[in-house]
């Protein structure tokens, strides 16, 4: 029986092979970047990545077949898994004719990708998921070149490299983090249970990178409250999640909230005025991607909703 | 112990569960500690207990299914984590778990909050309106879909799976 490659990177051993420029390991590759649904509400998520790895002389690249991971869907059974790791199987052969590298933005596609593969370890999810492939002529690729990793990952083993790239630091800026659900709890991309269970601080560490503080909060490892569509099928109850999280952000006295995934920036930043109706109060501190974060520093240009957000703290960090 | 008829029934349930994940048979690991509900989001905000669902699968119960707990679940996997035994996923138990309740026929009210965004995942391979793929590209996705409840859900069909737009 032909195994399945698992199709991530593992940021560890670049590092170990690289240890003086981790950016070395993906010289000379072509890099794709997955396009998450919800990056329509945020385009500078994507942008200002490209932008960075443009900066950093990297082909890059987006894929005109990709389609949406289907997540939601499989988490409301809507898709079998043979379907769903179908699609993601798809969406993976169509990058890998383009593509070495495929960074990912978004916890929930990140998650796809990684799952559907999971699932074609189970031998009958496999023959289903082959027989769907070959009525659109596709197959599985057992051995892809392509590989995946997730944006906060990359960054983070290019965090000096971009720090060398700043036009402005975070100085003086108190940052809280969220890395949501999907980063925290994923088993799929650990090699043991130990990686499993650590505690997770990218996000800190490119935060300090970027010339800013930490503010630690109670509701840290919290979920943002979209729960798996929660937000959409039980939006008054979940919004409480949502609310405890940026209310103990804004009491550990953070001026900004940093994510790495647009699912959870989206539900962070979207019900701000309902909360008002909701809880009689909308909490006010700003909630930003990291990818747009580091546009921002860098001056790229970034979309108005984005600049909008954040404004008021930039102004005073060029000052 | 004598395998009388009540006891095999009560583990028909069980079974059905595995067979839809097979993962789902290291639920007999579970020694209801509750580490689980301790961090639980969907704890939090609804009734949900996912150390009550277990024990009540295990014992059989059925009736389950037919409770809106079962859709409380925020799939985050943390319960995983806090686990102290091996193997034991728990949103994979979840989603078998709803297999069932469509299986069942229950209706499921809240799926109807779904209905855009199945049709915008047909027609565009995307959940938003906008799309790059090509029409050629959009049928793969519809084939990959053909049998699935995506396509009942698109067509807002009450019978199939008790919704209306």
């Amino acid at each position: 029986m032909e195994e399945i490659e698992p199709i991530f990177l593992n940021p560890n051993e670049i590092l170990r092979d690289n240890p003086d420029n981790p950016l070395d390991f993906f010289k000379d590759k072509a890099i794709c970047l997955f396009k998450a649904c919800l990056e329509y509400y945020y385009p500078g998520i994507r942008n200002c990545l490209r932008e960075l790895l443009e900066d950093f002389n990297f082909e890059v690249k987006t894929s005109l077949e990709q389609s949406c991971c289907s997540g939601t869907f499989l988490q409301r059974n809507l898709i079998t898994r043979a379907q769903f790791a179908a699609i993601n199987e798809r969406n993976i052969a169509s990058m890998n004719e383009i593509a070495d590298i495929l960074i990912v933005s978004c916890n929930g596609c990140y998650n796809s990708l990684l799952r559907g593969r999971n699932f074609l370890r189970t031998e009958e999810i496999k023959d289903k998921a082959t027989k769907i492939l070959k009525e659109i002529n596709k197959e599985i690729l057992f051995r892809p070149k392509l590989k995946v990793i997730h944006v906060l990952d990359f960054l983070h083993l290019i965090r000096e490299n971009i720090a060398d790239k700043l036009k402005f630091t975070l100085k003086g800026l108190k940052c809280a983090v969220h890395y949501g659900c999907h980063y925290l709890n994923l088993r799929f991309d650990k090699l043991d249970d130990k990686s499993f269970v650590a505690p997770k601080h990218k996000l800190e560490d490119l935060i300090e990178s970027l010339g800013g503080s930490v503010a630690d909060y109670q509701e840290r490892e919290s979920c943002c409250g979209w729960g798996a569509s929660q937000n959409v099928i039980h939006r008054e109850e979940a919004l409480k999640i949502t609310f405890n999280k940026l209310k103990s952000a804004e009491n550990a006295g953070a001026d900004l909230l940093v994510t790495n995934c647009p699912t959870c920036l989206y539900t962070l930043n979207k019900f701000r005025d309902y909360m008002q109706e909701l809880f009689g109060e909308s909490p006010q501190i700003p909630a930003i991607h990291i990818n747009e974060l580091i546009g921002v520093l860098m001056e790229y240009e970034c979309d108005h909703y984005c600049l909008t957000r954040v404004s008021p703290l930039i102004e005073e960090l060029k000052i | 112990m004598v395998d009388t008829e009540e006891n095999s029934k009560k583990w028909d349930f069980f079974e059905r569960i595995v067979q839809d994940v097979n993962e789902n048979r290291n639920l007999l690991q579970c020694i209801s500690c509750g580490k689980c509900v301790g961090d639980c989001p969907a704890s939090k905000i609804s009734n949900f207990n996912i150390r009550k669902i277990v024990q009540r699968v295990l014992a059989g119960d059925e009736s389950i299914l037919e409770e809106e707990d079962i859709w409380y679940c925020f799939l985050c996997n943390k319960c995983s984590k806090l686990c102290p035994k091996e193997g034991i996923n728990i949103p994979l138990f979840m989603l078998a778990l709803r297999n069932e309740a469509f299986k069942k026929g229950q209706k499921i009210p809240q799926l109807k909050k779904y209905i855009n965004m199945c049709k915008d995942f047909l027609n565009n391979g995307t959940v938003m309106k906008e799309s790059e793929l090509t029409s050629e590209r959009i049928k793969e996705i519809q084939e990959i879909c053909k049998f699935a409840r995506i396509k009942y859900l698109q067509k807002a069909s009450k019978k199939k799976i008790g919704v209306q737009e």
